[in-house]
């Protein structure tokens, strides 16, 4: 182990953990609680920074063999995942003005940070744990109404379950393979014993669980609307993120073959299709996009079928793509004092009136969620379904499509009550501020970006 | 080299248009549609360089742009003018700056807003003619909704969210399938042959088994078919027609249907030519339905717009039928009857949304006598009722005739296609409905008894003069020397032709019918 190869293997992380004692102290020691703010975004941004730098130079090596290692997609995955976190840590200024807030997430980063560079099931369910448990926190953070404690409870008790089948799936194939390097899950898919099938189904659900995918998705939509915009965007995208990029890590390059691909291919299909087809009927945006997201970890899970190779980029790209826009929507929303009340969509009536600049934002978002083009949204669906299709699955992938028609009403719904009011109806939504607006152009940028240069992106990936 | 730039001129200009209109301040809407339409005019002169550059006997792409875009899926930033898109270029720019000034008084509310998606529309319909690669025509493709669901849903009549929601609804459904069809087209050649392109050159060259050829068609068709609209797939059309405001109107009778009959012409049917010629017949017969169907339907309606909208359905039906006959002649007709529907019923919504402005009502019984109260306006309606109907002389003649005399040529010639001589036959009834509908509409409207609702009203003003004098001149012009026009889409016609005769399936020796991965499996 090599001192100077850990400190640059791990810059990203070590970034994270500095700001998060500097956090900390500032807490103790200081009253000037509004320099959290800024002193998280610096860190996270630089530890972005660091990760596309290590990313751009080509950094390989495993400083700790066997446990964590980095090549450059990874690096580019922690980039892209911490770039997310920037506009989400500043759209919490109204919420979160001061406070736990930042440690928490910052902690959490780590743990994403983890994921991306696990290579043992040890290191892995570290990351996992480390990214969930000060999600717990957030959620009740946001504790305005008694059903926040209730959904908390219940995405704590859930999670738990996920991480307990995770830890047993681990075991288990330890005790079928001898190992708990991640190649043993490769290994496990190609055995036939029953210990090893049984492992492997472990781990997975414990996948669908973390990532909300039918019929393991019931937290989802109460613990998004629990908890306050901000922390749902974190989870609705970087939770997700973690959870997925763990999911492309386990399963590498190995090659899913029947009857795991029959799982994997059924249960997003369904996801896909109840996800859009819920989400029709909600009343809030936090629980639309909690069933949206439902909706798209199915496309996400898609990306995981047929051979390895391109999975990892089909995950991470469309991950970003799916980020930047979900991000996009709730850091244009602007606050209201009433928190139940502003993503009501009722509320959202006549937004373009009162706040155009947010409701051309949040319209963008919804159709780029819809995977319209131009936006990047399309791209990213076409990239999973044209592996989706590579891999063999062509009847798969058509109705995964037509599900994913099937969502375009209710995101078309979000523009028709911004835009097609006729009289200014106001939602009692305040001003939008400079910081959220400042959060939202980053996005905005990112966006745009994807959608003119995908080739870039897909390249380095 | 410099028709490149200009050609790229022409596309970009409706985008920065629409950018440069973020920053007029609100409250300045004179401001906006002053400059919108200078903005239109100078893309409809630079767009007349292109014409009068472009070469008819040169084959292959003019004014083209080549860049690598995203290298790693073969797909490529290629834009080009040839003889397939270059009339509807020319189409496009020219309404433009007519429905722009078209709807100077018409709209009042969300003056940026509108203009700013007029030019998005512009740019994403440009954008889809000049496209010529896949996946950038299907970005353009599918970018044209957007505007339009706003145009209708926010400017348009009581119904507005039903139509506007219906009309996204239907033709996202058909892109949705035509995306996977476009997934399977290029990785089945990856993987069979070895392509990594979605130019529309290189997908020209693919061999695909017959049976791959007629599920893409049907995919490809579907959303074509949907966007045309044939029968029966047109019942959005009527609703959105209807609820739009007459600039959304115009865009979609001028333009966007377009898209559906271009889609057939410029993919469908070249990229899977067997499965083409197996449909032929039953395509013929869907077209005839259409132009039959669509003419009756017009002949019963009694709101004014419904009555140009199902004769649309009615005259789209004739450029379909004039592409399946895959005679020269019915080729040549279809491009005409495109161009000319576009200038006809584009003319004939904004003479709509005039007396609509006037009167409030769309009610045809409502109306009567407007020759004698309207004079001018009953002039310039009775010229385009005319070129609707396809009097000589009038755009709509050229395009309707050389259909139907290629559609006979299909059908007496033993050819690549055999259209049934009773569906030709059919046809001509199309003709004699066409006139019957809007003669005897024409009549109930401009003769007959004076009632003018909400009158008195005044005539035209010099606005709406300059539009119609200017609109009228091109269907003049096109039915008078359509000799300038055709000959620039006679080769693409040919070029059409020669690809969809000749057979395209692969080799028996190079290919089973079932691709590798799948026999994996």
């Amino acid at each position: 182990m090599n001192f100077t190869a850990v400190s640059i293997a791990m810059a990203p992380e070590h970034l994270l953990l500095a700001g998060i004692v500097t956090l900390l102290i500032l807490e103790i020691a200081s009253d000037k609680a509004k320099a959290a703010l800024p002193i998280a975004v610096v860190f996270v941004a630089a530890a972005s920074a660091a990760a596309a730098w290590l990313g751009f130079t080509g950094w390989t090596g495993a400083p700790f063999p066997g446990q964590f290692d980095l090549a450059p997609p990874a690096s580019f995955t922690k980039a892209i995942v911490l770039a997310l976190a920037v506009p989400v840590l500043l759209a919490s200024k109204d919420d979160f003005g001061k406070g736990e807030f930042y440690p928490l997430v910052l902690s959490s980063l780590y743990g994403v940070c983890l994921l991306a560079s696990a290579e043992s099931f040890l290191t892995l369910f570290l990351g996992i744990e480390l990214m969930s448990i000060p999600v717990y926190v957030l959620v009740l953070m946001g504790f305005r109404r008694p059903e926040s404690a209730e959904a908390a409870l219940k995405y704590l008790v859930l999670s738990g379950t996920a991480s307990a089948s995770f830890l047993m799936g681990a075991s288990l194939m330890y005790g079928s393979t001898g190992s708990l390097a991640l190649e043993s899950f490769a290994l496990a898919l190609g055995s036939p014993r029953l210990l090893a099938g049984t492992a492997v189904v472990m781990v997975v659900s414990a996948f669908f669980l973390k990532a909300a995918i039918v019929p393991f998705h019931g937290w989802a939509p109460d613990a998004y609307e629990a908890a306050s915009v901000p922390s749902t965007a974190y989870m609705a995208v970087l939770v997700k993120a973690g959870v997925l990029v763990a999911a492309a890590r386990v399963f590498g390059k190995a090659p899913v073959a029947e009857p795991l691909a029959g799982l994997l291919a059924i249960l997003p299909l369904v996801s896909i299709v109840w996800g859009n087809i819920a989400a029709m009927r909600q009343a809030g945006l936090r629980r639309m996009i909690a069933y949206s997201s439902i909706a798209h970890a199915g496309y996400l899970f898609f990306a995981f079928l047929g051979d390895g190779p391109g999975r990892f980029q089909a995950v991470v790209f469309y991950l970003a793509t799916y980020g930047v826009m979900n991000i996009l929507a709730f850091t244009a929303l602007p606050s209201h004092p009433e928190d139940v009340e502003r993503d009501r969509l009722e509320n959202l009536k006549g937004l373009f009136r009162t706040h155009p600049f947010a409701a051309l934002l949040i319209g963008m978002a919804m159709l780029s969620l819809a995977g319209i083009p131009p936006f990047p949204g399309f791209v990213g669906k076409f990239l999973i379904f044209k592996n989706v299709m590579a891999a063999g699955y062509t009847t798969y992938a058509v109705l995964g499509l037509v599900g994913s028609y099937l969502g375009i009403y209710f995101y078309l719904r979000v523009i028709q009550y911004m835009f097609m009011t006729p009289e200014a109806v106001s939602g009692g939504h305040a001003p939008s501020r400079g910081v959220a607006m400042g959060a939202s152009l980053i996005c905005l940028a990112g966006s745009i970006l994807i959608a003119v240069l995908p080739g870039t992106f897909l390249a380095r990936l | 080299m410099a028709d490149a730039t200009v050609l790229s001129l022409v596309l970009y200009l409706p985008l920065a248009g629409m950018l440069a209109i973020a920053a007029i301040p609100a409250g300045r809407d004179g401001a906006v549609r002053a400059f919108t339409l200078a903005v239109m005019v100078v893309q409809f002169l630079l767009s007349l360089v292109l014409y009068a550059h472009f070469d008819p006997a040169a084959p292959g792409l003019q004014a083209a742009t080549r860049l690598p875009w995203i290298p790693a899926w073969g797909v490529s930033y290629i834009i080009g003018l040839d003889g397939y898109n270059i009339l509807l270029v020319i189409l496009t720019t020219f309404l433009g700056p007519l429905v722009t000034a078209g709807a100077f008084s018409a709209v009042t509310k969300e003056v940026k807003l509108f203009y700013a998606m007029v030019f998005l529309i512009q740019f994403a319909m440009l954008g889809t003619f000049v496209a010529q690669d896949l996946f950038l025509f299907y970005l353009f493709w599918e970018a044209m909704l957007i505007p339009m669901f706003l145009i209708i849903g926010i400017w348009g009549g009581e119904r507005r969210i039903y139509a506007t929601i219906k009309f996204f609804l239907y033709t996202a459904f058909g892109s949705i399938l035509m995306l996977a069809a476009v997934i399977y087209l290029v990785w089945s050649l990856w993987s069979t042959a070895g392509i990594t392109s979605f130019a529309f050159a290189d997908l020209y060259k693919a061999r695909l088994p017959l049976e791959t050829q007629k599920w893409l068609l049907a995919a490809f068709a579907l959303s074509f078919a949907i966007k045309v609209p044939m029968v029966p797939f047109h019942t959005w059309l009527p609703d959105a027609h209807v609820e739009a405001p007459t600039a959304g109107s115009v865009i979609l009778a001028g333009v966007l249907l377009k898209m559906g009959t271009y889609g057939f012409m410029k993919l469908g049917f070249p990229l899977f030519p067997d499965a083409t010629r197996l449909a032929a017949p039953m395509l013929a017969m869907l077209s005839v339905l259409s132009i039959v169907y669509g003419a009756c339907l017009a002949l019963v309606q009694t709101d004014i717009k419904k009555i140009i909208a199902y004769s649309s359905i009615s005259h789209l039906g004739y450029v379909m039928l004039g592409l399946v006959s895959l005679d020269l002649l019915g080729i040549q007709g279809a491009i005409m009857q495109m161009v000319s529907h576009g200038l006809v019923a584009g003319g004939l919504f904004l003479m709509v949304g005039m007396i609509y402005e006037r009167c409030h009502t769309r009610e045809l019984a409502a109306y009567g006598g407007l020759a004698k109260v309207l004079p001018v306006y009953s002039v310039f309606f009775l010229i385009l009722t005319l070129a609707s109907v396809g009097l000589p002389t009038t755009s709509g003649f050229t395009g309707e005739f050389l259909v139907l005399l290629g559609a006979f040529n299909a059908a007496w010639k033993p050819a690549a296609v055999t259209i049934p001589v009773w569906v030709a036959g059919v046809a001509v009834t199309g003709v004699v409905l066409g006139a019957l509908y809007m003669l005897w509409f024409a009549q109930r409207f401009l003769f007959g008894a004076e009632r003018v609702p909400h009158g008195p009203v005044a005539d035209l003003n010099l606005r709406e003069k300059s539009i119609l004098v200017i609109l009228v001149a091109a269907v003049f012009w096109l039915g008078l020397f359509p000799d300038s026009a055709m000959k620039r889409t006679e080769l693409a016609a040919r070029e059409y032709q020669e690809l969809v005769a000749a057979p395209r399936t692969p080799a028996a020796t190079k290919l089973t019918g079932t691709l590798p991965a799948e026999a994996a499996r």
